[in-house]
């Protein structure tokens, strides 16, 4: 639960902000970042659906490099 | 240091640090376990260096009485319930023949949905006013602050929160407070800290005069934060450095820890086969009590039953939780238990020890 996902801004509605990571789009909430000016465009990690924090551009590629070297070395439960 | 610094570079700079006794590190968090584990850090350190996991999975301190009374709403009460993926295998204590998971009481009829946000839970009350929606929470800090921000938000009356909400940092004081901690230095979790912030580690070097670092989740981050305490230790200079300045902040998420302190009050709370760790517990506070499940539906979790609360028969969890052996040291590791056919919730949970070791290839059983 811990490891978040890197996903950049395409969209805002108030607390709300359509955002994409490598294709896939998903809502998230900004509702733990009202204090921060999170414009489109920008990139936040994001935890069970919330963002938790604005980051730049080149650590959120970082991580989704991260992150694939994770999801490849992963078997399937059954294997 | 430079953020461009290979791994390579780190464990070049590790080796050449004049360690002249072995220090044990250890890692605290599900994630940080998954990358050194896959990135086989742990072969590449030098031989004086052991890197422990420790309390770092949610799911694996999830009390059973929590994970037993969520069955019994899905079993015999009109609602639905909501819990994070990973929970709904994760056994509990019971008779053969009773249902011993949220999966087993799922196939029995029960309403068990399994949901990756709260704002699921949200928009699952929201269709079905009617009916009660239970949530079994479980989680560390990262988790519970969006439960926090769900609740503050305004919450469906008819979403229930049963809380098993965890702090990470108390089980690290009362391991450090134990004869036997078991470790020379900390790697503090990068997440927790990017919420919390991370003066809430300053503890461990203050208190106990012990190095730590905090580390993000690529192994250049993870290598960067073990060259620093062992640089620390060696130098007897500890301090708490911050080795995931991407996302680490003075103060935190300022907003997530005052959602935290709206909506819940810090209990002394059980963890599962460990017993009840001070101040370690997210409860509902004030008004938000009237979304504790307790309000109405039976307290289930206050059953006198055999082996509640604890971990399954013959199932080492409770130690591989605590840092106390690896997980192949388990008696049932890879052969009772195994991601198929899970006994204990380490070897359920994508943040349980056990299952990641499995999944990176660790077949070896060795005692």
């Amino acid at each position: 639960m811990c490891l978040g996902i890197p996903m950049q801004v395409v969209a805002i509605d108030q607390y709300v902000a359509r955002c994409a990571a490598k294709g896939v789009e998903r809502d998230v909430s900004l509702f733990m970042l009202m204090n921060d000016e999170v414009k489109v465009g920008d990139f936040v990690m994001v935890h069970v659906g919330y963002a938790i924090q604005i980051m730049t551009e080149a650590d959120a590629r970082s991580t989704w490099e991260l992150l694939d070297q994770v999801l490849a070395a992963e078997p399937l439960p059954n294997a | 240091m430079s953020s461009t610094t290979t791994a390579q570079e780190w464990l070049e700079r590790l080796r050449h640090l004049p360690l002249e006794q072995p220090l044990r590190l250890m890692n605290v968090c599900g994630g940080h376990e998954r990358s050194i584990t896959q990135a086989g850090i742990r072969s590449l350190l030098p031989d004086m260096v052991e890197l422990i996991p420790g309390p770092g999975c949610p799911v694996c301190v999830c009390p059973e009485e929590a994970i037993y009374a969520a069955i019994q709403y899905a079993l015999h009460h009109p609602v639905t319930l909501v819990a994070f993926g990973d929970m709904l295998r994760v056994p509990v204590n019971v008779p053969k023949g009773e249902v011993r998971s949220l999966e087993e009481a799922k196939a029995q009829g029960g309403d068990v949905r399994p949901i990756a946000s709260p704002t699921e839970a949200v928009a699952i009350a929201a269709a079905q006013p009617e009916r009660r929606v239970v949530f079994l929470a479980a989680g560390f800090e990262t988790t519970t602050a969006p439960i926090a921000a769900m609740l503050a938000q305004g919450a469906p009356e008819n979403l229930l929160v049963l809380s098993a909400a965890r702090l990470t940092w108390p089980a690290v004081a009362m391991l450090l407070q134990s004869d036997t901690p078991g470790f020379e230095a900390l790697i503090a979790p990068g997440h927790v800290a990017t919420v919390m912030g991370p003066e809430e580690w300053s503890f461990v070097v203050e208190r106990h005069g012990l190095a730590a670092a905090i580390a993000g989740f690529s192994p250049e981050s993870l290598l960067a934060a073990t060259w620093s305490v062992v640089r620390q230790s060696v130098e007897q200079r500890p301090f708490l450095d911050n080795c995931y300045g991407e996302l680490v902040r003075p103060g935190g998420n300022r907003r997530g820890k005052a959602l935290l302190d709206e909506v819940f009050e810090v209990v002394d709370a059980p963890w599962r086969g460990i017993g009840i760790i001070p101040a370690s517990g997210y409860a509902l506070r004030g008004d938000y009590r009237r979304h504790d499940v307790l309000n109405q539906l039976p307290d289930y979790a206050a059953e006198q039953r055999r082996r509640a609360g604890e971990m399954p028969p013959g199932c080492d969890c409770a130690k591989v939780v605590l840092g106390k052996i690896y997980p192949i040291a388990c008696r049932l590791y890879g052969e009772a238990c195994t991601p198929r056919t899970p006994v204990g919730p380490c070897m359920v949970s994508d943040e349980g020890a056990c299952r990641i070791w499995w999944s990176a290839g660790h077949r070896q059983h060795s005692t």
